[in-house]
Order: C-alpha cells, then structure tokens, then sequence
C-alpha cells in the first residue's frame, strides 16, 4: 500500500547532499574539461556615485603576476543591454558612472587572489556630479510598472463623494499616519558567482550560476553578448538563497562569459560581500502616507495611501506598496491610492521577498493599530468589522478567504485575550511586555505564462519529474518529488526531480510564492499524459498482453495497469515490451478562472515583546502565525518557508537598515556586521498553523503560495507589539532601541 | 589559534627559508595551490614566497604549498577542493566558513593556512563515517534545519564544535553560542532543534 506523501512532513529530498557538502553551488564548479584551466575574474566598483571616468591607469594591475586580462571603459567586452530586463545600462561599454559601486572594470588572472589583488591597483580619475540621492526632495513621478501591471493610481468613491480627502473630512475618526522604511538587501548567504565556460569552437556557452529564473538567465546572458539563446545553458541546481536577489539576471554571467569567450578560457567570477550591496539590486527605500477615516465604532469610510519609492536611474523595480495591501485587505466605500516614484543617483532596485507587500502592510497594519487606539477597539475586533468578502471597487470575489478563522485561531493560540490596550501595563523586572498583531496578506495567484513540465516512466519502476524551475531553500525540489509521488501513486524514493537546468523542459519562475501552485498542474498533466502513453504502449505493443485491447479496457492506479483480469506494473510492462521508458512533456496555463477570482494567502501574526525599561532594547519573546493558504503539499518545508519569512520580517522591524549617505551616494553598510540580519540569539520559538483549507479553485491541489506570506504583517506585529509595551509608536524603520529611550 | 604554529616554527626541513631554498623540490601531495604554483611566471618574488604546510585533513596526510597570506578557507576551496566549506563574506562575520581544527570551531576565512601546520583539520566533507551520517548532519535534515543549504556546513560544524565544548545545555545557550552563523532563510528554530536531538546521540 502506497501512502501518498502529499501534505506529509518530508525531509528534503536533496538535504544528504546539503549537510555533507556535496552539493555544489556556483563557485564550487571545477572546469568540466579538467585541462581547460580555469581563469579567475574580480571586479573594481565606482567610488563616486555620478559623473564619468576620465582616466583610469591600468598598467600596474596588467603587469601584475598572474593576470591575463584587464577589462574596461577603455578595453571594452562589448556587451548589450537587454531592453528590460534589469538595469538598462552594460557596464564597461561607456564611462559614465551612475551610482557609486557601479562595476568599472574587471580583472582575470590565474587565481582569485591575483585577481583581487591586481584590481586594487587600479587607480580611476572622475569628473564627478553631485548625486540626486534625497527621497524627501528629488521631483515624483507616477510609479508606473511594465504593461499589464496595476496602474500606479487609482481612486474609489461612494456616490455623492467628491474626493477621498471630503470622504476622510466626513469621517468621525480620522488617523493619519507617515512611514519610513530603508532601503534593504536580501543578503542571500551566496555571494554572486559564476563560471562560463565554451565549447572549443565558442559557439556555445554553460553557465553555472545561480537563479530564481534559469530560462530568463540564459537568455539574459545571450542578449547581452549577442549570441542566439539556444547557444546559452545555465545549470544552478543548488542556489544558495534567492529572497528575490536572483530573479533578475545581473551583469555577472555576461561578463565572466564575454572574457571567457575572448580568453578561450573558463572563467570564474565570485562578487566579495561588499561588491553585492551594490553590484545586486536592493529593496527601494519607501516613505508612505496612510489615512484612514472611520465611525466611532471602527468602521472604515476611507483610506488612503500615498507612497514614494526610491527608483534607481539605472532600474529596475517598480515598488507599487498599495496594490496588494491598502487596496484590497479592507472593505471600504472610499479608497484612494497613489503610488509614485523619486529618481535617485543609486544602485539598481530588485524585488525582495513580499517586494511591496512587506512595506506596505508596516503601514496599514500599523495605522490600523493606531485607529484601534483611536477608536479603543480591541485590534482583531477593528479588522473583523472591516472584514472585505469582494476586493473594494470591484464585485470580484476570492478564490478562497477564511482570514477571518486566522484571525480566531491565531489569537486563541497565541492567548491575546490577555493583552491589556492600556500601553506601559504589563511589568516584568526590567522588561516592558507587550503585545500586537497585524493581518498577513499576499497573491496567491499561479503565474500566468505557461510552464512546462516532463514525467518519464522507466523498466525498473521509477520516474523521473523534470521542470527547470529553481530551489532557491523553499523546497522546489521535494515538491516535485511529491507531486510526481503522488500524481504517479508510487513511493516517493522511486521519484527522482530534476531542476535548475535550461536542457529542462521550462519551468516556473521561482517569485511571488507561485513556484508551487504553478508546477503542481504542470506535474499532474505530464504524469496523465506519461500514463497516457504507457496505455498507448500496452495496447499497441506486438509483446504486450494487452496487445490490441482498448484504451478503455485499462486502468492506472498506484503504479500499475490493470484490465482484462491482470495487472502488471509500468516497469514491468516496459520490461516486457522492450522499452526502457515513456515520457510525455506538457504545457500548462491558467485558464479563464485565472480573471474570475481573485487569489490570495492570508495570515494572521500575533507577537510579544519585551523592552528593556532602561537600555530600550526590544526583544521578540512570542510569535504566534496563522495562515490560510489552501492545500499544503510538504509540512516540512511550509513551516519552514512560514518561519523563514516571519523572521524576515522581524529583521524588517528592528535590525535591518543602509542608511544612504546623501552627499555623496555612498551606502554606509557594504558587511554583514553593518547590514545586520537576525542571528539565532533575536529569535524565539515560533508558533505557526495553517487551516487545512485547500483552495477550490486554484488548481486540482487546492495548493496557493506560502514562501513570501510571512514576512507581510510581521514588521508591524513586532511594532504594535513595541506600542503596547512602552507606548511609543515608531514610523521609521527599523525600531532601533535609541528611538525607545 | 596557537601563536607557536606560525611557519618559522613549523616542524625541521619545512621551515619558510628552507622552503624558499628548496623551491619547487618540495614533494607535495596533493595539487598546489593555484597561487604562484605550476608554470605562472612570476614577477613579484614575494608571491613566490611560499611555505610548506603539513596537515591532516579529514584524517588524511596532506602536505601544501602556500602563500603566507592565504587563508585556510581559500586553502580548502581552492587548493584541495574541498568546496563544502563556503565562503559567505570573507571577513568573519557569517559563519559559513567553520570548519574544526584541533576539534576546535574556527572561521577559515580568518585564518591563515600557514598557521594551520601540524594541525588537524576537519570540514563538513569529513563529518560522516562512509554513507552513516554524523547524528548532526541527520537532525538538520529530519528538523529541516536548513532551506537553501549555503550556510549549512558552518551551521554543523559549528554545532558540533559548540556541542563538545560543553556549552549547550538549554535552548538559551544554544542560540547563544550558536549566533555567529548566520542563516538568511532563518532556520533558526529548527537548527536549535537539531541540535537538542543530536546532542542526545551524541552523548
């Protein structure tokens, strides 16, 4: 009897490799030819953040031992831009300088050593500009994304509502409210890295490097250096941490290849820490305006919600904080938001885990904690009396919603009856104790472009699951398994994954927490169509007992075909028939119940804290999530994708900043000890739960996305959690002990 | 690490000047070390100024040429090719980089290979015995205390060099002593699970 492994706690199919170091992640490829010797590459930055290069004196660093290539504005690798994707600029093509850390010039040598050694002596002479780096003063405009995203403003009105500031004046109560939150960096624990590698004629490159998106990377690569995108395979089975930082293909790959492919060399590029705070895209910093106007008893009339988002010159990320927060989490008659961007002199922008939904839930869960004061509303009460059952301004329903059972469960679990509204109530020795809660949301929705998944059944009993997708930790790869287990009814051991390769068939973009509930269908129509084929086999096959019957007279079940009395196993059919396998790659697509619903994964997070009365110090002490996210397909790995993203946000709340320095461009932390992340020491046991409710429409699963909900809601939790201990509100993030003394 | 373990006093015949004497006649066991090693010309002769270090590693005799300034960590990756351990900052603040020496949990990044003479080396390639997984490396994978894996390595080795040192003895001190390593997928809970369970086996 084969128990599906579906919904089960599976350790991680690919967890032998981790934990013994076999697994391999960019910088750890050797050479596939071992007598191609590998070239080491190391890049020089910009140390001003605008103007251009005037002079840069190179001769030092040529005649230093070991190197073998100096590349630059002066001795060009002639790369291209990709109209976009990414930054809209190729470094080394021109010697203008647009943000300080810019890549200015790259050095190859025999080792990583000589390499960075002869890059420090480089000297660069600039015609410097003064950097436009304020998000205060530089001029707004309209943050308009690619075609086909939201618009960047939009306004709801009751009838007889002239506008949303006469809908805030006719409101009893009103609240409002001003945000700040830095800029911030994914600080994936994988540095940057690749290695290009040639055929012997150079007409076709692999690449081993790391991606949210192998398809996109390769195609990337082949753009930028002019070569079709059949001629490029990227190979990143292992990524080591994604958070959105490797969606977006940087200028790593191409450059590595371009002096690859004139070295006639594999070439190596590992980017320091330091160079990846610039090199790689970081979070825009925000500043949001919320209003919020109410009745006495806490039901909302109007909200508003104003953002501004840093936006580099160079690109990319276009940050719309409202669309999947103010917009859609409350039922109000009068909406209003207005999302724009501040053009800045700094380095390009990226998605980062709950790219907009992380800042902009801070600022409407916290202001809804302040209308919860305002009102003296108990918090949870104030969000079940604005509970939304249809997105505001449109009759369009959810696919699945029961955030109003997170919130129940989440507080029964947590204890919140307990809470006292009164800031400064509960005493503990030298701790403040407090607590908060905020609401967790996040799309839900499948991806929408088509994917492509392959099953194959073999003579000895197995399959083989493939779609490049990518595992960047959330456990893409024991989700394939599993799906495949269970589309197949065979064990689980019998199922081998495949992603992370372009010579796979395409898979899903590893973003917006859609890996799984895009792969799931695909993985189900290929194992139909693989069976489909075996069935194809047996009745067409001259040695099969089943030779001549109909496709009706047979059946699939648990790993066998059944009919006319017998039954035999796949792999013992093919045995018999000769072949070693059949297989069937399919293409997979939402269809039109895609734009009936609206799809998206709810949470609620409740949060204690303790502030030290004397020092300030906030510590997380208690977290309690719950969640709604339709049909679980690995225990294991949703607990830990709900932890991972709660503790993410709570590095949101109170360690994580770079502050920019405005005179000069210069972000102050380029280090792991100055961009702090939570370390083990901030962080409690988590309680988390999920309902079992799987969603009816998504896909046959009921399976929605998990990976980003956590870290919407949890900042905010942390901070009314920091306002009920010591009755300090803090807006600007993150919430550092000075700003509680 | 022990100040006596620098390369002038290292063990008779491997001394740094003799090394310098001796050249490329030094017998090594395992391939050099990329930097000024094999037919590279050499223009700067401090690069050339390489120093013999003997060491076990996972139990095995090796014997290397280095640079004076290279770390153990680069020694590991790129000499022997031991990539398990990984290189997450090169400057000792993340952890994934620890391997043991002596059984002691050091950051390779922060220590130079030329110290390291003598000495026994143990990286995450050489926890298990054979296929039987060290009682760590099971419980990270049964507690699921890894996602993406980079900082798993040190996160282990880390945990078992805090573990014999006796400091584990409630969840507080584990994550105490265990917050030099950092996880950005934040395994956290989980790591300090793991290690309550392997602790037990390990006893």
């Amino acid at each position: 009897m084969t128990v599906s492994p579906l919904g089960r706690d599976i350790d991680r199919v690919d967890g032998r490799a981790k934990v013994t170091g076999a697994a391999r992640y960019s910088a750890d490829y050797p050479a596939s030819d071992p007598t191609s010797k590998m070239a080491h590459a190391y890049l020089v930055t910009s140390t001003i953040a605008r103007g251009s290069i005037s002079a840069m004196d190179t001769a030092a660093a040529q005649n230093a031992p070991g190197v073998i290539g100096v590349y630059s504005p002066f001795n060009k690798l002639g790369l291209r831009p990709m109209p976009g994707i990414g930054e809209n600029y190729a470094p080394l093509e021109d010697t203008q300088v647009r943000f300080r850390g810019q890549i200015i010039a790259m050095v190859v040598a025999e080792s990583s050593r000589q390499a960075r050694d002869a890059a420090g002596l480089i000297t660069t002479t600039y015609d410097e500009q003064q950097p436009r780096t304020s998000l205060a003063d530089e001029p707004r405009v309209p943050a308009a994304g690619p075609p086909g995203q939201p618009p960047p403003s939009a306004t709801v009105l009751a009838p007889g509502v002239d506008s949303i500031e006469a809908a805030l004046a006719a409101s009893d109560v009103v609240v409002e409210a001003t945000f700040h939150q830095p800029m911030q960096h994914a600080v994936a624990m994988e540095p940057h890295a690749v290695l290009a590698e040639w055929n012997s004629d150079r007409t076709q490159l692999t690449l081993y490097s790391g991606a949210q998106l192998p398809h996109l990377g390769a195609m990337a690569a082949a753009g930028r250096l002019g070569v079709p995108p059949t001629a490029v395979r990227l190979i990143s089975p292992y990524v080591g941490g994604g958070f959105g930082s490797r969606v977006m293909p940087w200028y790593d790959a191409a450059l590595a290849a371009a002096a690859a492919r004139q070295l006639n060399r594999p070439v190596r590029l590992v980017l320091a820490r330091e160079q990846v705070f610039t090199v790689v895209g970081h979070r825009s910093a925000i500043d949001q305006t919320i209003k919020l106007g109410a009745s006495r008893d806490g039901v909302l009339n109007a909200v508003s919600h104003v953002t501004d988002a840093s936006m580099p010159f160079v690109g990319y990320r276009h940050m719309q904080p409202a669309v999947d927060t103010s917009a859609v989490l409350y039922k109000t008659p009068n909406l209003s938001i207005d999302q724009r961007h501040v053009m800045l002199d700094v380095p390009p922008t990226c998605a980062m885990r709950a790219p907009t939904e992380a800042p902009g839930s801070f600022a409407l869960e916290t202001a809804m904690d302040e209308l919860a004061i305002a009102t003296g509303i108990d918090p949870v009460e104030l969000r079940l009396r604005n509970y939304a059952t249809a997105v505001p301004g449109t009759g369009l329903r959810w696919s699945s919603k029961h955030l109003d059972e997170c919130y129940r469960v989440g507080a029964r679990r947590f204890g919140w009856s307990a809470r006292r509204a009164e800031p400064r109530s509960r005493v503990d020795g030298h701790w403040l104790v407090g607590m908060g809660m905020a609401t967790a949301i996040y799309p839900g929705s499948r991806r929408p472009e088509p994917i492509q998944a392959r099953v194959q059944l073999f003579d000895d009993d197995t399959a083989v699951v493939s779609s490049a997708t990518a595992d960047t930790g959330t456990g893409a790869l024991t989700m394939l398994a599993i799906t495949g287990a269970h589309e197949l009814g065979i064990p689980l051991r019998r199922v081998t994954p495949e992603l992370g390769d372009t010579a796979l068939p395409p898979g899903a973009p590893s973003v917006a927490s859609a890996g799984t509930s895009t792969t799931v269908p695909a993985v189900e129509s290929a194992a139909n169509a693989a069976i489909a084929e075996l069935v194809t086999v047996a009745i067409t096959s001259p040695r099969s007992p089943w030779h001549g019957a109909n496709r009706e007279d047979l059946t699939y079940e648990k790993g066998k075909l059944h009919g006319k009395g017998r039954s035999m196993s796949f792999g013992r059919l093919l045995t018999t028939v000769g072949r070693r396998n059949v297989e069937a790659t399919v293409t997979a697509q939402p269809g039109p119940e895609a734009t009936q619903y609206r799809y998206h994964s709810f949470g609620a997070h409740f949060c204690e804290v303790r502030v030290n009365r004397y020092t300030g110090e906030p510590r997380v002490t208690r977290f309690t999530t719950v969640v709604d996210i339709g049909r679980v397909v690995n225990a294991q790995a949703t607990r830990s994708q709900i932890v991972g993203g709660v503790i993410f946000g709570i590095g949101h709340a109170l360690l994580e900043d770079n502050p920019l320095e405005l005179d000069t461009g210069r972000l102050a932390a380029s280090n792991m000890a100055d961009y702090m992340v939570p370390v083990n020491a901030d962080i409690p046991d988590l309680d988390v739960h999920w309902l079992d409710r799987p969603d009816p429409v998504i896909n046959n699963l009921g399976a929605r996305g998990v990976g980003e909900l956590g870290t919407v809601g949890s900042a905010a939790a942390v901070g009314n959690a920091i306002y009920n201990a010591t009755g300090i509100r803090v807006r600007n993030l993150p919430i550092t002990l000075d700003k509680l003394l | 690490m022990n100040p006596n373990d620098d390369a002038g006093h290292g063990p008779p015949g491997v001394s740094r000047r003799g090394v310098l004497g001796g050249g490329a006649a030094v017998a090594v066991a395992v391939p050099l070390l990329a930097t000024g090693a094999e037919a590279t010309p050499v223009a700067d002769p401090a690069s050339a100024d390489l120093v013999t270090v003997k060491v076990k590693v996972n139990g095995k005799p090796v014997s290397v040429q280095v640079d004076p300034r290279v770390t153990l960590l680069d020694t590991l990756r790129e000499g022997l090719e031991l990539t398990g351990t990984k290189k997450g900052c090169d400057r000792g603040q993340c952890g994934a980089c620890t391997v043991h020496v002596d059984g002691r949990r050091v950051l390779s990044c922060l220590t130079l290979a030329a110290t390291v003479n003598e000495r026994e080396i143990t990286t995450i390639e050489g926890l298990a015995r054979g296929d039987r997984l060290h009682p760590m490396q099971q419980a990270f994978i049964e507690r699921d205390g890894l996602q993406c894996g980079f900082c798993t390595p040190g996160q282990i080795m880390s945990a078992v060099g805090m573990v014999h040192e006796g400091h584990a003895n409630s969840d507080d001190e584990i994550r105490e002593r265990m917050s030099g390593n950092i996880c950005r997928c934040s395994c956290y809970p989980f790591i300090v699970e793991a290690i309550r369970d392997a602790q037990k086996v390990m006893r």
